[in-house]
């Protein structure tokens, strides 16, 4: 057994020797010829490749962006409303009456239209 | 061939080089697959899986980050191709696997009762899970830096050192008794 200590931070040698030799694969070359045979009949995708594997992934992004972006829209229109309904526009407080002196200026509007 | 060398032909492979990409198989077949092994304890199934990890890094070469070392982002692919491999085995065999141990499976040995060192390594790995096996392989027989190990396996830097504490403490066990053994 050799002397390192278990809470020893470096690698301990005579442990991983051991460790290398019970781990070891026969047939390397074997495994190497096999590997590049099969490497041949496969190319690394180039970068349009890469960009296009994660294009069903994009979509879904994009949708969920849109959709929340969509929604926020709705929320903020929404206060935007509330705020309309509570400022009447000038044509509104001339026709409702409840304005003083609306139906006077009403009254002269229509008189100035009369020929 | 390391460091300069490796960083070449990792460069090379990239630019969609098969010979250079070959040549980096080569020079690290013997640690994917025993990587490989430590997850599955399946010689064949290891050599698939070291194999399929070689392909996957293959096709995904371009997002290789030359300015990066390549080894441990080669390791991280056969680690994920043999973990999926596991997933699928435990999937299709569960029944068959669950009555033989780990261990002895690919020790034949062990029924003519010639158990050597190596065969009770393995058979004291197979007893860990496998977080304490990667994290002792790695960082005793593969060399890898325990920022590394934890970078490679996404989970802290001190679960990695508690995991080798740990995995080592099971291992010496079984160095110390073979030793005694060997001494009688």
């Amino acid at each position: 057994m050799s002397e390192h200590s278990l809470f020893d931070s470096a690698p301990d040698a005579e442990l991983g020797a051991a460790l290398r030799e019970a781990l070891a694969m026969p047939f390397g070359a074997a495994f190497v010829n096999r590997a590049c045979a099969r490497l041949r009949q496969e190319r690394p995708r180039s970068w349009d490749e890469e960009l296009a594997g994660w294009f069903w992934q994009g979509l879904v992004a994009a949708s969920l962006v849109t959709l929340l972006a969509g929604w926020g829209l709705k929320a903020f229109g929404a206060v935007d409303e509330s705020d309309a309904t509570t400022v009447t526009s000038a044509a509104g407080q001339l026709l409702d009456g409840s304005t003083p002196g609306a139906n006077i200026l009403l009254a002269s509007m229509t008189a100035a239209d009369t020929p | 061939m390391t460091g300069v060398d490796e960083a070449t032909l990792a460069a090379r492979a990239g630019k969609g080089d098969a010979d250079a990409f070959g040549a980096l198989i080569e020079l690290h077949q013997a640690m994917a697959r025993r990587v490989a092994y430590t997850i599955l304890e399946d010689r064949e199934d290891a050599d698939d899986a070291a194999q399929e990890g070689f392909l996957s890094a293959w096709r995904a070469i371009a997002r290789y980050d030359p300015s990066k070392a390549f080894r441990p982002w080669l390791m991280q692919i056969v680690v994920n191709a043999a973990r999926d491999l596991r997933r699928r085995r435990r999937v299709r065999a569960a029944d068959s696997l669950d009555t033989i141990s780990p261990a002895s499976r690919d020790n034949p040995a062990r029924e003519a009762g010639d158990i050597d060192l190596g065969e009770r390594l393995r058979a004291a790995l197979a007893t860990l899970p496998e977080r304490q096996r990667l994290a002792v392989v790695l960082f005793d027989a593969e060399g890898y830096a325990q920022a590394e190990i934890a970078a490679l396996l996404r989970i802290p830097e001190g679960t990695v050192k508690s995991d080798v504490f740990h995995g080592r403490r099971a291992l010496r066990r079984v160095l110390s008794t073979v030793k005694e053994e060997w001494d009688e």
